[in-house]
């Protein structure tokens, strides 16, 4: 266990040795957050509610967002990419280490980076607004969606790790973790509240895993989900996690079949 | 299982596509992959026994690497079997993991924004060693590579010479039993190779540790290797002593000579066979035996500016083999 939370805390040294990049990426977060604050407000212009969002509900549905973005969808996922198709996994390889749990110690420690950082964006976002935020009525809310965040960071985890693997079979590696995290991102609800589409996307959205890494957590923080619709949302959570841990392990070792150790 | 290693029949096929030219190509390509099978490793079979330091030897592309890739499980070969301290390796047990080491010139395990001393504590934790069992083996390593200065700079701003140790020093701090060297004296200076060559010879002796190593040149292979392994296209070309490839095909030394004029080539001649012959510069092939006399002869008798002595490059005498062979 030790060796895996040195790798974290390596991790973490790092990322503070490439801070630009790390600016870069909170820049763009933050131009997301602002372009979509400044978007639903002007929709909100001359209306209490839309869609069945309270303005509060929607300033808190984005800040959050930004939250949950930070400490759910960051990955080191196109690491392990360039890592397998250059052949640099092979010194992991080589270690009696597992690169599973490597990849989830290294991937934390940028968790802990991103959500440190999106805190404080979202910190003085609300002092130059002046604006107040949603807090769940109960604490079971709060318990609930602390769950849902758990359940989403491994739906998340297992999800880039098996679209990273694929990466043992093509060299345009960038290819489909691109698309990836591109449809990921609208379907997750990063964007906009999955509830605004028309009820059978919906629908159909809701049988695949993604609306349970953003939305779901989303939903239950601004208690918008009867008890019924939470257990259920969790029931999916877990029956994804299992199939997507399974596929992901099975994948990782059909791939270090066809691994072919380039370089050296 | 008393071997250390053993191999038997072991063959490794890449699979790699087939890239026909120009734009055709490139479509047709897009939707009819064809692959062309590559064989790396042919056939191999050899087993080595605990403690044994061998040479394991072959031109560009005759399958070293990929031998060794093999032997630490990082490749799953296509037939044959491998057995390496009693594990198959490409199961990759935490156990086996834990006892061999895989260096590979070109290859990095040292984390490049941080300095290597960060790279050997997540070594000890990945490796699981003890507080005084760590420091000890870190002092002695340090001490023989000479790391002192080298460990709190990040690694990117090391010479390569002193990565490479660094790198070494990464290796071996598990103290491994048996171990993998690709070219370890790749790229570095002269008096380095020597510092190396006889780290490697020491870390031998001293665990009774196995080691297999490839390389290029044949300085590292004379002072190290009794026993060595030559293989051509993936298939064993030779295994045995080195004692009777040097008598064989490489009875001869080299010896480059530089002249303080242009001297008569008949009266060199008849101390030695020219090679090369550049006016003042003369490269003769000296039987062994006689490298001696011939040298004292011609720095009495001639004009001598320099003189060096150097061994018959490996690849020629590998080439000399391979030629032979076909023959037969
Ligand atoms: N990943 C790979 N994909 C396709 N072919 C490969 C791959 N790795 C090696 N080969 C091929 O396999 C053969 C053996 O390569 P290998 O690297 O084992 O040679 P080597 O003996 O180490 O050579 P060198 O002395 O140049 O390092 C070569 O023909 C090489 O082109
Ligand atoms: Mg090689």
């Amino acid at each position: 266990m030790k060796k895996y939370f040195y790798v974290f805390s390596l991790s973490l040294q790092q990322a503070m040795q490439h801070r630009a990049s790390l600016l870069m990426d909170r820049v763009r977060s933050v131009a997301l957050l602002l372009s979509l604050y400044f978007l639903w407000s002007a929709l909100m212009q001359n209306q209490d509610s839309f869609l069945g969002y309270s303005r509060t509900q929607m300033l808190s549905y984005v800040l959050c967002m930004n939250l949950l973005r930070a400490f759910v969808l960051s990955t080191h996922a196109w690491d392990m990419v360039g890592e397998i198709s250059s052949g640099r996994i092979s010194s992991y390889l080589l270690r009696p280490i597992r690169y599973f749990g490597f990849c989830l110690a290294r991937d934390f420690s940028q968790k802990v980076v991103f959500l440190g950082s999106a805190l404080l964006e979202v910190f003085l976002l609300l002092w130059c607004l002046r604006a107040t935020v949603y807090f769940p009525g109960s604490w079971r809310s709060v318990f609930f969606f602390f769950v849902a965040v758990w359940g989403a960071f491994f739906m998340y985890f297992f999800l880039a790790f098996l679209v990273s693997s694929l990466a043992f079979w093509t060299s345009e590696s960038a290819g489909p973790l691109f698309c990836f995290e591109l449809l990921l991102q609208f379907t997750a609800g990063v964007f906009f509240p999955l509830d605004v589409l028309p009820p059978y996307v919906q629908g159909w959205l809701h049988v695949l895993p993604f609306p349970y890494l953003i939305y779901f957590p989303l939903s239950i923080y601004l208690e918008k989900l009867p008890l019924s619709s939470i257990l259920h949302g969790f029931m999916m959570q877990g029956v994804w996690m299992v199939i997507l841990g399974w596929v992901a392990a099975g994948v990782w070792r059909k791939g270090l079949r066809v691994y072919m150790a380039e370089g050296g | 299982m008393s071997s250390t290693i053993e191999v038997k029949n072991l063959a490794k096929v890449f699979r790699v596509p087939e890239k026909s030219p120009g734009l055709r190509g490139a479509l047709s390509s897009l939707f009819f992959r064809k692959f062309r099978e590559i064989w790396a490793v042919k056939e191999l079979s050899f087993s080595i026994q605990k403690g044994e330091l061998v040479g394991f030897l072959g031109a560009n592309g005759a399958g070293k690497t990929t031998t060794l890739k093999m032997l630490s499980g990082l490749l799953h070969p296509t037939s044959g079997q491998v057995q390496v301290l009693g594990f198959t390796p490409h199961q990759r047990r935490i156990q086996f993991l834990k006892q061999i080491s895989l260096v590979m010139g070109q290859r990095s395990q040292l984390w490049w924004e941080i300095p290597a001393q960060e790279t050997l504590k997540l070594n000890k934790e990945i490796f699981e060693l003890g507080d005084s069992e760590y420091q000890e083996t870190l002092s002695e390593l340090v001490e023989v590579l000479e790391l002192q200065e080298c460990l709190d700079i990040p690694v990117k701003r090391l010479s390569l010479g002193q990565r490479m140790k660094a790198e070494l020093c990464a290796a071996l701090l598990h103290r491994p039993s048996l171990l993998l060297l690709d070219e370890p004296t790749l790229g570095l200076d002269v008096v380095m190779q020597k510092k190396m060559r006889q780290f490697i010879r020491e870390y031998n002796q001293r665990y009774r540790a196995t080691i297999l190593l490839t390389s290029h040149n044949m300085d590292d292979v004379v002072a190290l290797c009794d026993r060595v392994i030559i293989i051509e296209r993936g298939q064993m070309l030779y295994d045995g002593e080195l004692n009777r490839v040097v008598e064989r095909y490489a009875p001869h030394k080299l010896m480059t000579v530089d002249f303080q004029s242009v001297v008569d080539t008949e009266r060199v001649a008849a101390l030695g066979k020219i090679v090369s012959n550049g006016g003042s510069r003369m490269v003769l092939e000296i039987p062994r035996k006689e490298v001696s006399s011939v040298a004292s002869r011609l720095l009495s008798q001639f004009p001598v500016v320099d003189l060096t002595i150097t061994e018959t490059p490996l690849d020629d005498v590998v080439r000399r083999i391979f030629t032979r062979t076909l023959e037969k």
